[in-house]
């Protein structure tokens, strides 16, 4: 189970802030995509987003375009994953696809505070906050199997090869 | 038990009597990709699948609607690549001439009543005014699609929206889709299908359709169905198409998560200020706020009915001096009939800007983006701050969007 810091936002936070328009029409390097990540939101996190950290926030996370980069950058800075009131359809799938943990909680949301120290134990569906514990439903059996390979190409792949 | 129109599609599609929740494997008529999210999809196939070819080129196609012709080397580079792979494959690119790719579609008749379709677009939920299931899609779903002619998908439960009430004479699709949008927000249709009824939808023709359907995503809706409908709007989508109209109709018995009623009896025009879609007030609230610049086109509002009523209102009036009328068709389909029926040369006359066909200023393409401070009134579907640029945005109708540009200032248009 990793631990990691609250990265704390509002609602509707939108895929221009995630990962800006102007650098999605060029085919990026992880490191460099990762860099450009909530550039608009929040010009500190890229620069001081460590592995294992979590964005938290409101409703309808990652509304606003198709863009797949706005997923792949979070995961590409560390981040282990969003826990927020709910998310928007394409950002959730794109998550999924890209082997982002996405974690629709409304009552952590609610519960955690920017910067405080959290863990995740998906398993059990637990997030841990000092004395605080909040629960959230898993995921469809499928949807976690996607997940656990690693995305979905990756888990065609090894269906394919029958390792699943 | 009875299923909605979303239930049935899939069904039809993946073999299954689909129930909400499940997820399932979805058989995919049409898996596209545009200029946008099209170059990752060609870096990740070639990643992923080496020299493979794909599954059904007949199936795959890439839209080309962002920025048309491409304004800059990097989009030119990333069109080449997209267009180099089509032609390595053995698929169709309808290119930089054609338009938005949601309506080429449509106009093809590949997307047509019960089909499935997924494409790099967030508004490809466009085409349930058409009755098919149209869904937008990142990079690595799209490019398993080119690969396998499948996706995964959660059958989303339906909400049933009933329209009641006569609209103002005033109001147009736009101000009916702006008010349903306050009304539903980002929470009651979310991740969920709508379907529409009502006499004010019902008589809707596939503008308005469009109109309405497009902005289910700003609802944070799946897709929205209208299922009631005219002979006049089989007759115009089977004119366009080619193809007979035949949707597929929620049984009597279908099970919808949750019934809602709004009342537009009375509606005026309506506008969504800076910086969030469902900020919608009525028109009148916001006159005489000075504007820099009206943009009319979009998925949403780019049918030749539209521009027809921006002419209408223009009429032999110039719009105010200073302000710029960025005049953008969907189509070239939609270019053709304005330029028979004389639109576009009224348009012209009154000072506005006429673009080639595509989507414009929304994903920051060519016409329609903000300097700092400007004061922009679009007929698009999005107004989120930097989407466009640095200035504000509002979304409006095309009537509004005319009336304001020839007031220099927010303007309710007169009634005549």
């Amino acid at each position: 189970m990793k631990s990691g810091r609250v990265w704390k936002y509002g609602e509707n936070i939108n895929t221009d802030v995630i990962f800006p328009g102007k650098y999605t029409y060029s085919v990026l390097d992880p490191e460099e995509m990762a860099g450009h990540a909530l550039e608009d939101l929040d010009p500190d996190f890229a620069g001081s987003v460590q592995p294992g950290d979590v964005v938290v926030a409101g409703k309808n996370f990652g509304c606003g375009s198709s863009r797949e980069q706005a997923a792949a950058c979070l995961k590409f800075a560390g981040v282990q994953a969003v826990i927020a009131k709910s998310f928007a359809r394409i950002f959730f799938r794109n998550a999924i696809n890209q082997g982002l943990s996405v974690i629709k909680c409304p009552e952590a949301v609610d519960g955690i505070s920017d910067d405080e120290k959290i863990a995740i134990d998906f398993s059990a569906g637990k997030i841990l906050a000092g004395e605080k514990v909040f629960s959230f439903p898993p995921l469809p059996d499928s949807v976690i199997g996607l997940l656990e390979a690693g995305g979905l190409i990756p888990y065609t792949k090894k269906k394919l090869k029958g390792d699943i | 038990m009875g299923q909605t129109v979303i239930e049935k599609i899939l069904s039809r599609h993946s073999q299954n009597d689909v129930r909400p929740g499940q997820v399932i494997w979805l058989d995919l008529n049409v898996r596209s990709a545009r200029d946008f999210g099209g170059p990752n999809v060609v870096k990740n196939f070639e990643r992923e699948y080496g020299k493979d070819q794909v599954d059904d080129p007949s199936k795959t196609f890439f839209t080309f609607d962002l920025c048309v012709p491409a304004c800059s080397i990097r989009y030119a580079n990333n069109q080449q690549i997209c267009r180099k792979f089509a032609r390595k494959k053995g698929f169709q690119v309808f290119d930089v001439d054609q338009g938005i790719g949601s309506h080429v579609l449509i106009q093809e008749g590949l997307a047509s009543a019960g089909t499935t379709v997924v494409g790099t677009d967030s508004h490809m939920n466009i085409l349930g005014a058409v009755g098919s299931f149209g869904q937008g899609m990142g990079d690595v779903d799209i490019t398993f699609a080119y690969k396998t002619g499948k996706t995964w998908f959660e059958v989303p439960e339906t909400v049933k929206v009933l329209i009641t009430g006569q609209m103002s004479k005033t109001a147009s699709p736009k101000d009916l889709t702006l008010f349903i949008l306050k009304q539903m927000g980002t929470r009651k249709g979310a991740l969920r299908a709508i379907e529409f009824y009502g006499s004010a939808v019902k008589s809707l023709d596939l503008s308005g359709r469009i109109t309405l359907c497009s902005m289910v995503t700003e609802m944070a809706g799946i897709i929205g169905f209208i299922p009631e409908y005219d002979k006049t709007f089989a007759e115009e989508v089977e004119e366009l198409s080619g193809k007979a109209y035949s949707p597929l109709a929620a049984d009597e018995d279908a099970e919808y998560s949750d019934v809602l009623t709004i009342d537009v009896s009375g509606l005026e025009p309506q506008i969504a200020a800076p910086f969030l879609p469902t900020n919608v007030h009525d028109v009148s609230e916001l006159c005489g706020k000075k504007i820099d610049s009206g943009f009319i086109g979009s998925c949403t509002n780019g049918r030749a009915s539209d521009f027809a009523e921006a002419a209408r209102i223009l009429g032999r009036y110039k719009v105010k001096e200073g302000v710029m009328l960025k005049i953008v068709p969907a189509t070239r389909i939609v270019y053709d009939v304005l330029l028979r029926e004389g639109i576009l040369s009224e348009l012209f006359k009154s000072g506005a800007i006429i673009s080639n066909p595509g989507c414009g200023g929304c994903a920051e393409g060519h016409i329609g983006l903000t300097g700092e401070g400007e004061v922009q009134l679009s007929t698009g579907n999005r107004n989120f701050a930097g989407k466009q640029g640095k200035g504000e945005t509002y979304l409006t109708s095309p009537a509004v969007v005319a009336a304001s540009c020839l007031a220099g200032c927010i303007t309710v248009p007169e009634h005549s």
